[in-house]
């Protein structure tokens, strides 16, 4: 007994030297950017390293608004377009997840492998094509072409149907159905409760990818009062001959700032979820 | 099965009557006169300044729509061109090309969408003999018809930049002229100076980056030479010329638009660098906020001075081309020469060479015409009260812009990626030369 | 009426959550319809925005169009020039090798100790305290922009002058200042502890959920029979993990082989197309200086396949025990028979 007892002490000392180590190395480089969005240009240029802040937050905020656009437009453009992506992709990817695994129909699993097919098409493949589509039918400068396509999102609809395999019980559909309720009803009522979890998690990544969006926005936004905030930072690190390193880095930490407090609200579904699997990149 | 049949045709048809009439409703739009220049820039300089000419001219009643996209991660000329290509209302009517690329919009793929000068209401010879503009700017501004599409407001042509109290440690003197005679004319005197200032623990610059862009400037010719790929006899001397710099310790081995390579800029390097090959723009928007001070006496700020480079270059510079479908030619054709081709008092270049643009005080720069630059005032404090003005004017006249190719950019990244490995001996020079050619056929298409 | 028989045939299999229980059609009324129509705003979607493009993307990988602002193009005589072209590059070669090693080099560290972290944490006797904190600052990198971070580590790296050429100066490792950046091997190991460091507090957490999923009762009866805690990771908790462990392994996998943000941005993809990965080097084909369009999208169709290609094989490897326990779920019903 004593044997196992000093084993797992010295176990738990291991642990917990690791996983504090392992926090440190997760935060360090969220820190070095927020130090650096407090020293001056020339600062950050002698040594690109701070473990402590700085005094020129003030003029950083001053030069990053100064450039002749403003950062709350960003923000509120950024916040639409990610909401409204968000919204969009987890509901639909839900209720394709549903058709998928509820209801039985001929064409049910070459629909699914269709879905992954879609899955495995590298991202330039349609990239190119999107964009150039957009310019021909002259759907530039507004935020639809930038939230109505994650509507088809294969990746979440894989993962749903992969949580709804595991954790929907057709007894519940049934008996819905007995009381008298419609399907959609039964859908919206019953079953988008039960994934709850599953659809915080996804929640969280695609709000995430899609604030940080950068390409696609920057090619079909051209005008001031459409940019998103990844925009915006962009055109701070555009200017080589006098890029500002510390506007452009705390430009960079307000774009994350939204990002950690929907990642925190969300957080305790993932401490607790039940992902069944997520793509990555 | 058939109702549902039904119901999903019904609603593929619906969506593609939804698609089509977007489409159609955003062609019809005003197709009247418009009173709306839309300018395409990657920094928000000639933004500010169109903001100038409008307050210059307060009966010039259009509106001014910027689209300001940074070059960084090559996001603005994928913009760009779709832009140029799609048409219509969106399309730039004034649209800004850097040193980099420019030679595409005006010479390369993209110079159909370009407007002769002339064609804007600009009397081009006249106004090009009287601003004495820089002939390398003109050259790379002129379409493969001989008619001018394109013109930089600032001269970049390139000068040498060094610190005066390590010419007054080595030879007892700073004065421009004397230096000018120690670094050049020609790389071997260049070498032989710095021959001198390594045996006082000098470094002559700080990274072979430094003296490529001189070696570029100045080849004969460019990387394609009757559609083939052609490395110049003097740019492949710089495969030995950066071997023999690094063995010789005459450089600190940085790497230009690195920390190590601002460092220098402030004696903070492994040895002192004696001098930068730049242009003004160098000077002012890099080397002044580096130079660990802000006022002479502090850090290296007033101990440098500008002479004469071994061998002319230039090195960047904004072009500004007008669309040649824009329905407001006469608008922009305005506005073009204002920026470019107007050498008087209240011309853009005047402001923008003696740092008045938005008032006294502000950063003095080099600009394209000579008359300009002849009655401007280039005094810096940070150059120890030189004129640099007396200095870029002539190294203008250097430079050339008959041996750039609208590839230079990607080839020059992979020219320096092989140079780098030769010179820290990672490869034979067979090796890096066959590796770098491999290089541009694989990811250009070109012959080699 | 007909739905008293639904009803009862559903109570029959209380376990048919998966599709065997599902197939079981249910008399009269067919809900079928249901499924398409639930399919059709992500199809119609799909078709809209997708289609097109990739159809377009398809279709140019037969043509010669290359260059700006080209919108005409016509078919090659030879439709697969563009792709035996691609297959004969030795660039692209290159880049596919890189990708496979960057992904290996990143993936064998972050699957186990991802592995080692669920277990840690899922190993009651071990109590770690504060495990939501531990486990919600380890997942923080994920929500980083690849960019900041390639930029940050491009220079921490820095040459002759960088924090890390400095700390181990000091620390007196070296004695002169290394440059990081012109070594091929270290510039690999950087790409693959980004993408590492990105990506394993994902992987941990998505493993873990799949630990929850298991059987409380097995852990409790196995510590009851005096098993250490390996014995208990090994024996129990990684075989029910395997299908978990795999679907990492294909999303890893699938993402690792779209690897272009952090190789593109850290350093290009050199030095000497040591990071080339092969979505970088589709990119530089199609924006590089010649916009070859034709033969980026040829690219892009072979890494397509070779996705599609890998993605079968680990299906294939992962599907065999599903289809192993649904045929005995089956056999186990029709002895039942259809009754209550």
């Amino acid at each position: 007994m004593k044997s196992l007892k000093a084993s797992t002490v010295t176990m738990k000392t291991i642990i917990y030297i690791v996983c504090i180590l392992l926090s440190l190395l997760s935060i360090f480089p969220f820190w070095v950017m927020i130090m650096n969005a407090t020293r001056s240009t020339y600062q950050i240029q002698q040594s690109s390293v701070a473990l402590l802040p700085g005094k020129n937050l003030l003029s950083n905020w001053r030069i990053l608004t100064g450039k002749s656009f403003n950062p709350w437009v960003g923000f509120f453009n950024s916040m639409i377009i990610s909401i409204g992506t968000t919204i969009c992709a987890v509901y639909f990817s839900s209720l394709t997840a549903y058709a998928l695994v509820a209801y039985t129909w001929r064409l049910r699993s070459a629909f699914f492998s269709f879905i992954m097919a879609v899955l495995m098409i590298p991202a330039q493949v349609s990239g190119i094509g999107f964009y150039q589509f957009m310019y021909r039918i002259g759907w530039t400068n507004s935020l639809m072409p930038l939230i109505l396509p994650s509507i088809a999102a294969p990746a979440m609809v894989f993962f749903m149907r992969q949580y709804l395999m595991a954790s929907l019980s057709l007894d519940i559909v049934a008996s819905a159905r007995i009381d008298g309720s419609g399907e959609f009803r039964t859908f919206n009522q019953i079953v988008l409760p039960i994934m709850k979890p599953a659809m915080a998690t996804q929640a969280i990544f695609t709000f995430v990818g899609s604030w940080n969006n950068l390409f696609i926005p920057l090619i079909l936004l051209t005008r001031q009062e459409k940019y998103t905030m990844p925009i915006m930072v962009s055109l701070l690190r555009g200017d080589i001959y006098k890029t500002e390193y510390g506007s452009v880095y705390l430009g960079l930490t307000l774009t994350v700032l939204p990002l950690f407090v929907i990642y925190f609200i969300l957080s305790k579904y993932i401490i607790a979820g039940v992902a069944l699997g997520a793509l990555k990149e | 099965m058939k109702r549902t049949m039904r119901t999903v045709l019904c609603m593929l048809l619906v969506a593609s009557i939804a698609v089509s009439l977007f489409a159609a409703g955003k062609a019809e739009e005003a197709k009247a006169t418009r009173k709306v220049i839309n300018l395409w820039s990657f920094t928000d300089e000639v933004p500010k300044m169109i903001e100038k000419f409008k307050a210059l001219n307060p009966d010039f009643d259009y509106e001014v729509r910027s689209t300001i996209i940074a070059t960084t991660d090559g996001a603005y000329q994928p913009a760009l061109d779709q832009a140029l290509a799609g048409g219509g209302d969106n399309a730039p009517d004034i649209y800004c090309a850097e040193a980099a690329f420019v030679l595409k919009y005006t010479q390369g793929d993209a110079a159909h969408f370009a407007a002769p000068y002339k064609s804007l209401g600009i009397n081009v010879d006249a106004k090009l003999k009287e601003a004495d503009i820089a002939p390398y700017t003109v050259d790379i501004g002129t379409n493969s018809s001989g008619d001018l599409v394109g013109l930089g407001y600032q001269a970049t042509g390139g000068a040498f930049i060094y610190r005066r109290s390590i010419a007054k440690d080595v030879w007892g003197n700073d004065d421009p002229a004397f230096v000018t005679s120690k670094v050049g004319p020609g790389w071997d005197r260049f070498f032989a100076a710095a021959e001198e200032l390594a045996r006082k623990g000098y470094a002559i610059a700080s990274g072979d980056g430094d003296i490529w862009h001189a070696v570029e400037g100045s080849s004969p010719q460019g990387w394609i030479v009757n559609d083939k790929l052609f490395i110049d006899k003097t740019r492949e001397d710089f495969l030995d010329m950066s071997k023999m710099m690094l063995e010789k310790g005459y450089t600190n081995d940085t790497q230009d638009w690195t920390d190590a390579w601002f460092a220098d800029m402030k004696d903070a390097g492994v040895k002192k660098a004696f001098g930068f090959f730049g242009p003004a723009w160098l000077i002012n928007y890099v080397m002044a906020g580096n130079s660990g001070g802000d006022r002479p006496g502090e850090g290296t700020y007033g101990d440098w001075a500008v002479c004469e480079p071994p061998v002319g270059f230039f090195w960047g510079g904004t072009w500004v081309i007008a669309n040649d479908k824009s329905p407001v030619k006469d608008a922009i054709g305005k506005i073009i020469e204002w920026i470019t081709l107007d050498s008087s008092n209240t011309g853009l270049q005047y402001y923008w060479a003696n740092g008045t643009l938005d008032g006294p005080g502000g950063t003095k720069d080099t600009v394209a015409s000579g008359t300009v630059m002849q009655k401007s005032d280039g005094t810096l404090p940070f150059l120890g009260g030189q004129n640099m003005f007396d200095v870029f004017v002539p190294a203008g006249a250097f430079a050339t812009g008959k041996n750039k190719t609208q590839y230079d950019e990607t080839i020059n990244i992979y020219w320096r990626d092989q140079v780098r490995n030769y010179s820290n001996g990672l490869k034979t020079k067979a090796q890096a030369i066959a590796d770098f050619k491999r290089q541009v056929a694989d990811n250009l298409a070109l012959d080699i | 009426m007909y739905r008293v028989h639904s009803y009862r045939q559903v109570v029959v299999d209380p376990s048919s959550n998966r599709e065997g229980g599902v197939s079981m059609a249910r008399r009269g009324v067919s809900y079928a319809k249901w499924g398409y129509i639930f399919s059709i705003p992500f199809v119609v979607t799909f078709l809209i925005f997708s289609l097109y493009p990739t159809l377009y993307t398809v279709v140019i990988g037969f043509t010669d169009l290359r260059g700006l602002g080209k919108t005409a193009f016509k078919f090659l005589s030879d439709p697969f020039e563009n792709y035996k072209l691609i297959l004969a590059n030795a660039t692209f070669k290159k880049s596919l090798a890189n990708t496979a090693i960057i992904w290996i080099m990143n993936f064998i560290p972050q699957i186990t100790l991802a592995l080692l972290l669920t277990a840690w944490f899922t190993t009651r006797r071990f109590h770690v305290k504060a495990q939501g904190a531990f486990k919600v600052l380890i997942y923080m990198p994920n929500i980083i922009t690849a960019a900041t971070i390639a930029i940050l580590f491009n220079s921490l790296f820095g040459y002759p002058k960088g924090p890390i050429n400095d700390l181990l100066i000091r620390l007196g490792i070296i004695e002169g200042p290394r440059h990081f950046h012109l070594q091929k091997w270290t510039a690999k190991g950087v790409v693959a502890f980004i993408q590492f460091w990105m990506w394993y507090g994902n992987s941990m957490i998505v493993l873990i959920a799949g630990v929850l999923g298991i059987d409380v009762t097995l852990f409790e009866a196995a510590e009851i029979d005096g098993a250490n805690a390996p014995q208990i990771f090994f024996r129990i908790t990684l075989p029910r993990l395997k299908t978990i462990v795999l679907y990492v392994l294909i999303t890893s996998m699938i993402g690792g082989l779209q690897m272009f943000d952090i190789p593109r941005l850290y350093l290009l993809g050199g030095p000497d197309n040591a990071t080339l990965t092969s979505s970088v080097f589709i990119y530089n084909q199609a924006f590089s200086g010649s916009y070859l369009y034709n033969r980026a999208s040829a690219a892009s169709m072979i890494v397509f396949m070779i996705i599609v290609v890998l993605s079968v094989a680990l299906f294939f490897i992962m599907r065999d025990q599903d289809e192993v326990k649904l045929r005995k779920e089956r056999r186990a019903l029709k002895r039942r028979g259809g009754r209550v």
